[in-house]
C-alpha cells in the first residue's frame, strides 16, 4: 500500500487499530478531538468499541477496568484532560496494568490555550498522579513517528505491565504528513494470562489473578514499590531511545530538544552548518527513560562548549539535561509557551548568543 | 489553460482535503489577474492551519480577508463574523468562502441561507484521493451527499487536489487526475480544475488534462519549513 496523507490525530487513531487495539474510551478536547472524531467513524466499521465517557476521570477508570480484563485499550486527551486522568494513571501503574495514553499537549497552566506546548513534561515524566510510579513516555517528532510509537506502545505496555504515554505537542496532532502503517508492528498480547482477570476457565488455570493497588501491610507495600522500581530501572537499561543529529561534527553547541521543537532545531542546525558553524543535537525519543548517558557523552566532547535545551515550556526538560551534564558544561535553556513555536532564525540567534555569553 | 473564476465560490470537502490552501491560492491567482478578491475564513472546526494565519500576507496583496475579531482568533469557539453575510450580499468580483471540513464544517453554510438567497453561488468540492474516506469514488460521493445535506446547498463542481505535500510525485498528479475524472463521471459534476504545486509544475505535461491547472504556492507550512514566497 502506498502512502496516505493523514493528520496526526487521525493517524494516531488508525495506528492503534493497526497495532491490534480495538478499544478506545475518551472525552474530546482541542487539539486532539480529531482522534475521537476519526475513531467514532472507524471503530464501529471493524466492530471495535468507541466510548465517549462523561469525563476524563471516568475514562481513566474505564481504562483501569478494561486493562484489568486483559483487553488492549487506549485513550487520547490534551493537557487538562490528562490532569483529570492522573489519579487513575497512578492506580493503573500500581496495579501493573498495560494501557496506552496519548497527550496532545496544549498551552497551560489551567485552561491555557489551544496552541502547541510542551508544558506537560514534568507531569508525564515525574508523576502527575500520586505515589512512586513512572510512565513509559515517548515523544514523536513527526506523524510517521507518532504512528510507529503508538504501534510499539502496546507491546511495551505489556512487556512492563505499565501505562505508556505518547507525549506530542499540538502540532503533532494537527499537522498533516504522508505516512504508512508498518505491517511488522502489528502485535498480539502475549502475557495477559499471567495477570488479567480474564476468567480462569478462559486461561485454563486454577489460580485467580488479582488486580489491585491496595497494600495495607507496610512490608508488602514497600516490596511492591521495590518491584515497581526494579521495573523502571529495567526500562532505563533496555528501552531508552534517542536520535543523534550532526554529532560526528566538531560541534560547539549541543542542543537537546524533542518533539516538533526538534524539527525547528534541525532546520536551524542545517542552516548553521551551511555557514560553517557546527551544532549537534540529541533528540530524546523516550523522555522516561531519559537518554542520560548519550547526553552526558555528547556534552563531554572536547569541541562542545555549551549545552542548550530548547523546549516549548518555561524550562522543564532542562532540569533532566542539567542532571545528565553534571556541571561538565554550562546548560542553557530557551523556550516559549504561548503557542507560537520558536522559528529556526530564533533558534540560531539564541544558540549563537549562548556561545558568545559563555566566552564573555 | 489558467483558472478564471468570477462570482461567489464556496470551497468545501473533507477534513484535510486542502480547502484552505486551495482557497488562498485561488485568491492570489485572481488578484494577480486584476480582480477584486475577498476571502472569508469560515472554518469553525479546525484549530490550526487556517486562512487566518496568512491574513497579513493576503492583506499586503490587497486581498480582503474576513476572519473573526483579532482577540478571538485563537479561541476554540465557533465564531461567525457578521461581515460574512455582508460580503455575500455585496460580492466582490471573486468572493471565496473557505468552509470547514466534512459535513460538520459545512453546517455553518445553512446558517447563511438567507444571505445566499437569489444569488448565484458555486460550491466546489475539493478532493484529495490520498486522504482517508475519499480514496474511493464511493467515498467522494458519500462526502458530497453528507455536505449537501448539512449545508442545504448543492455542490456544483470538483477541484482535484491530489497531493502528498512534499512527497507528491508526477505519478500522484496523473493518477489523481484520472481519479477525479472518474468521480466527475459518476457524479455528473464538472471537474473545474486540478492543482499542482509550483515545485512539480515544470515536470507536468498539462496536455494530459482537459481542465485548467491551478499552481499551488504552499503557504500553510509547519514552523520549520518556509512558505513559497508570493509575489504580485
Amino acid at each position: 500500500m502506498g502512502k496516505i496523507l493523514m493528520k496526526g490525530n487521525e493517524a494516531i487513531g488508525e495506528a492503534a487499530i493497526r497495532a491490534g487495539c480495538l478499544n478506545y474510551f475518551a472525552y474530546p478536547i482541542t487539539p486532539q478531538s480529531e482522534v475521537s472524531e476519526y475513531l467514532s467513524r472507524r471503530l464501529p466499521e471493524i466492530r471495535g468499541v468507541f466510548l465517549q465517557a462523561e469525563s476524563e476521570v471516568a475514562v481513566s477508570y474505564m481504562i483501569f477496568g478494561a486493562a484489568g480484563c486483559g483487553e488492549r485499550i487506549f485513550t487520547t486527551s490534551s493537557s487538562p484532560g490528562i490532569s483529570l486522568m492522573s489519579e487513575g494513571l497512578s492506580y493503573i501503574a500500581s496495579a501493573q496494568l498495560p494501557a496506552v495514553f496519548v497527550n496532545i499537549m496544549r498551552g497551560g497552566p489551567g485552561l491555557g490555550g489551544i496552541l502547541p506546548s510542551q508544558g506537560d513534561y514534568f507531569q508525564a515524566t515525574k508523576g502527575g498522579g500520586h505515589g512512586d510510579y513512572r510512565l513509559f513516555v515517548m515523544a514523536p517528532s513527526s506523524v510517521q513517528e507518532a504512528v510507529e510509537m503508538v504501534m510499539k506502545a502496546f507491546p511495551l505496555a505489556e512487556k512492563y505491565r505499565n501505562p505508556v504515554m505518547i507525549l506530542g505537542d499540538g502540532l503533532i496532532g494537527q499537522m498533516m504528513e504522508p505516512i504508512e502503517f508498518p505491517e511488522n508492528l502489528r502485535s498480539e498480547p502475549t502475557n495477559k494470562d499471567q495477570w488479567a482477570t480474564n476468567g480462569m476457565a478462559t486461561r485454563n488455570s486454577d489460580k485467580p489473578n488479582i488486580v489491585k493497588s491496595l497494600f495495607l501491610d507496610p512490608d508488602e507495600l514497600n516490596d511492591h514499590n521495590l518491584l515497581l522500581k526494579a521495573k523502571y530501572e529495567r526500562m532505563k537499561r533496555e528501552d531508552t531511545k534517542y536520535e543523534p543529529y550532526n554529532l560526528d561534527a566538531d560541534y560547539k553547541v549541543l542542543i537537546v530538544s524533542y518533539g516538533t521543537m526538534s524539527r525547528v532545531c534541525r532546520t536551524a542546525i542545517d542552516n548553521m552548518k551551511a555557514e560553517g558553524f557546527e551544532v549537534g543535537m540529541i533528540r530524546p525519543q523516550t523522555l522516561f527513560p531519559f537518554p542520560e548517558k548519550a547526553i552526558s557523552d555528547a556534552a563531554s566532547k572536547q569541541s562542545c562548549e555549551v549545552v542548550a535545551c530548547i523546549e516549548m515550556s518555561m524550562g522543564q526538560m532542562v532540569e533532566d539535561v542539567q542532571r545528565c551534564v553534571l556541571g561538565k558544561r554550562p546548560v542553557k535553556w530557551y523556550g516559549k509557551c504561548g503557542g507560537d513555536v520558536p522559528t529556526p532564525e530564533e533558534v540560531i540567534y539564541v544558540v549563537k548568543s549562548f556561545l558568545d555569553k559563555n566566552k564573555a | 489553460m489558467g483558472v478564471h473564476l468570477r462570482g461567489i465560490y464556496i470551497i468545501v470537502g473533507n477534513y484535510g482535503s486542502g480547502k484552505t490552501e486551495v482557497a488562498i491560492n485561488l485568491a492570489v491567482n485572481a488578484k494577480r489577474s486584476g480582480l477584486d478578491v475577498r476571502l472569508a475564513d469560515l472554518d469553525l472546526v479546525n484549530p490550526y492551519f487556517r486562512t487566518r494565519e496568512v491574513r497579513g500576507l493576503l492583506a499586503e496583496l490587497g486581498i480582503d480577508v474576513v476572519v473573526p475579531p483579532e482577540k478571538y482568533l485563537q479561541a476554540d469557539l465557533p465564531i461567525l463574523s457578521p461581515a460574512i453575510s455582508g460580503m455575500i450580499r455585496h460580492p466582490s468580483q471573486l468572493t471565496l468562502i473557505d468552509a470547514g471540513g466534512n459535513d460538520v464544517g459545512a453546517t455553518v453554510l445553512a446558517a447563511l441561507a438567507d444571505s445566499f438567497k437569489n444569488k448565484l453561488v458555486h460550491m466546489l468540492q475539493v478532493v484529495n484521493p490520498s486522504r482517508p474516506f475519499t480514496d474511493t469514488v464511493e467515498g467522494c460521493l458519500k462526502m458530497r451527499a453528507d455536505i449537501e445535506k448539512t449545508s442545504k446547498m448543492k455542490i456544483s463542481g470538483i477541484i482535484g487536489n491530489a497531493n502528498l505535500i512534499d512527497e507528491t510525485t508526477v505519478d500522484d498528479i496523473y493518477k489523481g487526475y484520472d481519479f477525479v475524472k472518474s468521480f466527475s463521471k459518476e457524479s455528473g459534476l464538472p471537474l473545474e480544475f486540478i492543482t499542482v504545486c509550483v515545485e512539480l509544475l515544470p515536470q507536468i505535461d498539462s496536455n494530459r488534462f482537459t481542465c485548467p491547472v491551478l499552481p499551488i504556492e504552499r503557504q500553510l507550512v509547519p514552523p520549520w519549513k518556509k512558505a513559497v514566497k508570493i509575489r504580485n
